[in-house]
């Protein structure tokens, strides 16, 4: 008998694992979740040598190697939806800051320039294939991933959280960041994560992204206002997500 | 000439490649390497200030973000002189045996454990055995509840930070931990014993190891350095370490004097194994470990006991209260710091030079990078011992013995992929 179920493969370029591990993370669900959607890939856990058709694909990772664009092609070709899993895939996260930075800051890594291996400017995947689902996070929260896969498999539209960071956080009744003078990205980043990290008392670097509607001359201008010098700000806006925040170097080139 | 290419042997984490070429039963090249794309991160933390550190090298590795957070915590204090309190020492250790607890029962479960029973993948273990994976899953549940309550988050925690903690866990929380890991004793022994039971294949290779000790404790996160020849001191360690690349690698491979060495689970088993809590040392002497090994199967037996000893060891770290403290935050801004730390696959290192507080060098050195040298000896001198076995059979026992030192390619820079040349 044929099954019926959705096929579902997870797939890995350049990245920590990190979006992968918070799926596998979801320890109570992971066994019943095998037998609704069938798993046809999964790094390091369930692996085929092929990539073969799905109906949704979840890919990791950034593109930091030709490699990585060739396994992200064929995988584009075989899914039916593709999905970026995670900060890597959506914004090159922290791998994609190296975009910003001057080279002579990693030419002393570079050792494979002298040899086969090639690397090649990082970036997210959505600059070579088109991606119809983002899952943004590092790492997304593990219960947004189950809901993600149980919502596709039954085709039901996925929606973007947009509200900012800290309509989350104000709602957990945590103390303001900015008012203890340290850069915290809350009003300018997409929300979703429940504030994880303000939550801790630890500012929001921004790991998913900005919102479409931030002021970001405004929140310039109130850091300045505490003292942060144009540098500071930029470099902290940038670390995880500038390649997906053009406004910022418009505004802080 | 026959050429045979097999792709992804998977099951482990990352992207490498093995290059095998056997020329009239004899075998004539042998190469591990990491194929993974470059991220650079030594060089992303370049002019940023000191205490971005932690949260970027975290990115690193998902699975040892906690390591890469801490040993980077450690180094910069190194550096400006912070001396942190016993309490963010106690919370430190915890963090990272709990991180210890759920990669081991990831790894010998999900990775290592379907090799010896004869299936594809972990997947494949259901529905026969549903109690031993439940277990699996009960134990890094329990790891992902301590790095939550300790550290904010499962995966890249934020409340560890240069000085201290942001702020104290719930004790209400630190409680429930405390129950738990009291209830899940029994089931780290159990998996413990399930490994015992597994015949593994019984090869010594002569070789070095390499970890931390500490005559106060079973060392995680202090100690000196200690091969089975003499100790060594964290601040020289360029003196005895020394780290090259190679052609076709993205990963760099290091040398400790010159030669190759083992670091890990059994590394720190054959220097420290006398100092483990008493039910896992009750363990280590009813079982091949008693005695120092040279096997690197060994591995999965070390990272089994460990678990008890993991577990043990949280339950006394959680009973006495923690209370509100500040961070200690640095008087200096310029200096050089150095730290290494034991995590799951083995010593971690970071090195940081910072100026005016920027950092103007970084310089990190993973546990994988350490072994990928002797793991390539240990299977140049395995597959000639092999070869009259069906090719199934010695791609197998390859897998499993690269398997066994649980490498994390992510770590050191992506998929194992076997090139097989045959003449």
């Amino acid at each position: 008998m044929k099954s019926t179920k959705p096929t579902v493969g997870f797939y890995s370029i350049t990245g920590c694992a990190g979006c992968l591990l918070s799926f596998i993370f979801n320890e109570k669900e992971i066994v019943q979740m095998t037998k609704l959607v069938t798993i046809v890939s999964f790094p390091f856990i369930h692996e085929s040598a092929e990539i073969k058709e799905v109906d949704v694909a979840f890919m990791e990772g950034l593109v930091a190697s030709p490699e990585d664009e060739e396994v992200l092609k064929e995988v584009r070709k075989k899914a039916k939806t593709l999905v970026a899993l995670g900060a890597c895939a959506h914004t090159a996260c922290i791998p994609g800051y190296r975009h910003f930075v001057p080279k002579d800051s990693y030419a002393r890594l570079m050792y494979e320039k002298l040899h086969k291996i090639k690397t090649i400017e990082p970036g997210p995947i959505d600059k070579y294939v088109q991606v119809d689902f983002t899952i943004p996070g590092c790492p997304p929260n593990k219960r947004e991933i189950i809901k993600s896969v149980v919502n596709l498999c039954l085709k039901k539209q996925l929606k973007n959280y947009t509200s900012p960071v800290c309509v989350e956080c104000r709602r957990n009744n945590n103390r303001c960041l900015l008012e203890e003078n340290r850069i915290c990205l809350g009003p300018i980043t997409r929300g979703g994560c429940n504030a994880i990290c303000t939550n801790s008392h630890f500012e929001c670097w921004g790991c998913r992204g900005p919102t479409d509607d931030m002021n970001l001359p405004a929140f310039i201008e109130l850091l300045e206002g505490k003292g942060f010098t144009k540098r500071d700000i930029r470099e902290r806006i940038i670390a995880f997500s500038g390649q997906k925040n053009p406004k910022v170097l418009e505004v802080l080139p | 000439m026959t050429e045979i290419t097999l792709s992804h042997i998977t099951k482990i984490e990352g992207h490498a490649a093995l290059h095998v070429k056997i020329d009239k039963g004899k075998l004539k090249t042998c190469r591990l390497t990491a194929v993974e794309g470059s991220r650079y991160f030594e060089g992303l933390v370049k002019g940023r200030n000191y205490h971005e550190a932690p949260e970027m090298t975290s990115r690193i590795c998902g699975i040892c973000s906690c390591a890469h957070t801490i040993a980077a915590q450690k180094a910069v204090e190194r550096a400006l002189d912070v001396h942190v309190t016993d309490q963010t020492k106690r919370l430190r250790k915890i963090l990272t045996l709990g991180e210890r607890i759920r990669s081991h029962a990831t790894h010998l479960h999900f990775l290592a454990l379907p090799d010896y029973l004869g299936k594809a993948s972990g997947l494949d273990l259901l529905p026969k055995y549903q109690k031993e994976i439940e277990r699996a899953l009960r134990l890094m549940h329990f790891g992902n509840k301590v790095v939550h309550v300790i550290g904010g988050r499962e995966i890249h925690p934020v409340a560890a930070q240069v000085g201290g903690f942001t702020n104290i866990p719930d004790p209400q929380k630190v409680a429930e931990l405390l129950e738990e890991a009291k209830k899940l004793i029994p089931d780290t022994i159990k998996a413990a014993q399930l490994f015992l039971k597994l015949k593994t294949p019984n090869i010594q290779q002569g070789f070095d190891w390499f970890s931390l000790t500490n005559p106060e404790e079973y060392a995680v996160l202090e100690g000196d350095l200690k091969s089975s020849k003499k100790t060594y001191t964290q601040e020289h360690y360029l003196d005895y370490i020394e780290e090259y690349h190679t052609r076709d690698s993205t990963a760099n491979f290091v040398v400790k004097d010159g030669k190759s060495f083992m670091v890990g689970a059994l590394a720190r088993f054959n220097n420290n194994r006398h100092q483990l809590m008493p039910k896992a040392l009750a363990l280590m002497k009813h079982s091949p470990l008693k005695d120092i090994s040279t096997n690197p199967f060994h591995q999965n037996i070390a990272q089994a006991i460990e678990t008890v000893h993991s577990m043990e060891d949280i339950v006394e770290l959680l009973k006495e209260p923690f209370k509100e403290e500040k961070r200690i935050l640095p008087t200096q801004h310029s200096g050089h710091g150095i730290a290494a730390i034991e995590v799951p696959r083995g010593i971690l290192w970071h090195e940081y030079r910072i100026q005016k507080g920027k950092i103007v060098y970084c310089n990190i050195i993973t546990p994988t990078a350490q072994n990928l040298l002797l793991m390539n000896e240990n299977l140049k001198g395995y597959i000639p011992t092999v070869l009259d076995l069906p090719k199934e059979e010695i791609i197998l026992g390859i897998e499993k013995l690269i398997r066994a030192y649980d490498p994390c390619f992510s770590c050191s820079a992506h998929f194992l992929k076997v090139d097989w040349e045959e003449g």
